[in-house]
């Protein structure tokens, strides 16, 4: 009864938050992307040869766990089989948190474009699933950077 | 060349179907699944248990909690009792009943295996005739010519087992003594049929079945005193007591028996008989230090202690 109890508070509790942290979160990723638009961010491996840009390698990182709610409902997923929806906005968020965060830096090198973009990621709980269930995303690129003086 | 990233539509990565909706789809199937596994455990189990033959049984039985607090006299007469009754059943030759008495004031009579039944003082002694005892009595017999208390075990056992070993607690304990013991639990088609054949035997012995009802209303009237009242049917094991009672008037308007007629009393020294019991129960509490009879609820009654 007492396990019961803690685990409606969990879940209850990690459905609040974590609705609440996930709008928050995407309204904020939607209000930044649009601004940092006239960055972009482009997977293609051959930059523009003219003119002769500065190059600096561009990172963005974001470590992510998963809460209780979305992993309580992705352990019924496994019975069933099917989208587990519920950590697809997570990681959603974190692909496109990670890519802000590489622009980020690029835009404060006053680079004009990234190049060659490409997306990592590493799990952090290594077999260790059912005590840490964090993931890092790790978005990185060239950034091209106008040469000064022209 | 120009280069520029158009901005991308949402919700192509990401399903917007609410998550609620989600967690009530998944864990009404798992659920819906679990009932269903437990269900077709606890007929398979049931069926098995039934197998056994009787006599061994008897091997199972839980002796050590059935120390009977009756005296010679008390045993005498509900053995009497018991036999015109088992005369008006139809328990085969080899079913032997055994009646003992629980000297402890929890309000309860329950069958269990090897075709013992215990029966507490505190029900004992709210008792208004003979007509109520033969029917409680009655009740239980029913109970074990059905073979309700392994089956009832037989059900829990699979249930646990599989349960446990599906989410890494297999209590074997189950089938240890102290686990038959608890592990009864009738379902409301057992009662039923206890009911009334119950009622049939009480019919034969007495020629009606007027005392019979008010073992019910004594029951009905105990649970009003403790406050506890009914709980909804559907957490009950145990058909509610007004069900009870129409269900007992409905079979007897069907077979036309009479509900009314004179009851026999209860024995002059009755009282005397149970209040001897208590105190052999409390004598022996001090010795054995313990408490005399296992704590039951008074909502599980008459049949089985209800799993705590």
């Amino acid at each position: 009864m007492y396990n019961l109890i803690v685990f409606l508070v969990l879940l209850l509790l990690g459905y609040g938050v974590g609705q609440y942290a996930e709008r928050r979160h995407y309204r904020s990723i939607i209000e930044r992307e649009g601004r940092l638009n006239a960055l972009p961010a482009i997977a293609s491996r051959y930059p523009p040869t003219q003119p002769h840009y500065r190059q600096a390698l561009v990172t963005g990182s974001t470590v992510i766990s998963v809460d209780y709610f979305k992993r309580f409902l992705a352990a019924l997923r496994n019975l069933f089989g099917g989208r587990v929806t519920s950590y697809e906005s997570l990681l959603d968020r974190a692909r496109r948190e990670s890519l802000l965060r590489m622009k980020q830096q690029a835009a404060s090198m006053g680079a004009a474009m990234v190049f060659n973009v490409k997306y990592e990621t590493a799990s952090i709980s290594k077999g260790r699933g059912n005590t840490i269930g964090s993931i890092e995303v790790l978005a990185y690129g060239t950034a091209l950077i106008e040469p000064r003086g022209q | 060349m120009k280069y520029r990233n158009p901005p991308i539509p949402e919700g192509i990565n990401v399903s917007d179907r609410h998550p609620l909706r989600e967690l009530f789809v998944l864990a009404g199937g798992a659920l819906l699944l679990l009932l269903l596994l437990s269900w077709l455990l606890g007929q398979f189990g049931g069926r098995l248990a039934r197998l056994l033959p009787f006599e061994h049984e008897a091997v199972l039985a839980p002796v050590s909690l059935l120390s009977s607090d009756a005296g010679p006299e008390l045993q005498a007469y509900l053995d009497q009792l018991g036999d015109r009754l088992t005369t008006q059943m139809v328990l085969p030759e080899a079913m032997q009943v055994h009646l003992h008495v629980s000297g402890g004031d929890s309000f309860n009579a329950f069958a269990t295996l090897g075709g013992n039944i215990l029966l507490y003082r505190g029900l004992l002694e709210q008792l208004p005739h003979e007509n109520a005892l033969a029917m409680l009595l009655a009740h239980e017999m029913a109970h074990i010519e059905h073979r309700d208390p392994i089956t009832g075990i037989g059900q829990g056992a699979a249930i646990q087992l599989v349960l446990g070993m599906l989410f890494g607690d297999p209590n074997l304990g189950v089938l240890g003594s102290a686990g038959l013991y608890t592990q009864l639990h009738y379902t409301r088609e057992m009662e039923t049929e206890a009911d009334a054949d119950a009622l049939q035997a009480v019919q034969r012995l007495y020629g009606h079945i007027g005392g019979a009802r008010e073992l019910f209303d004594v029951i009905h009237a105990q649970r009003e005193k403790s406050g506890l009242g009914e709980m909804p049917a559907i957490f009950s094991s145990h058909p509610l007591d007004q069900q009870r009672i129409e269900a007992i008037d409905t079979l007897a308007h069907e077979r036309g028996w009479s509900k009314t007629g004179e009851t026999t009393p209860l024995p002059p020294d009755f009282t005397r008989w149970i209040i001897e019991a208590a105190d052999r129960a409390k004598a022996r509490a001090r010795t054995d230090g313990m408490i005399p009879g296992m704590p039951t609820s008074p909502s599980s009654l008459p049949g089985h202690p209800r799993p705590g």
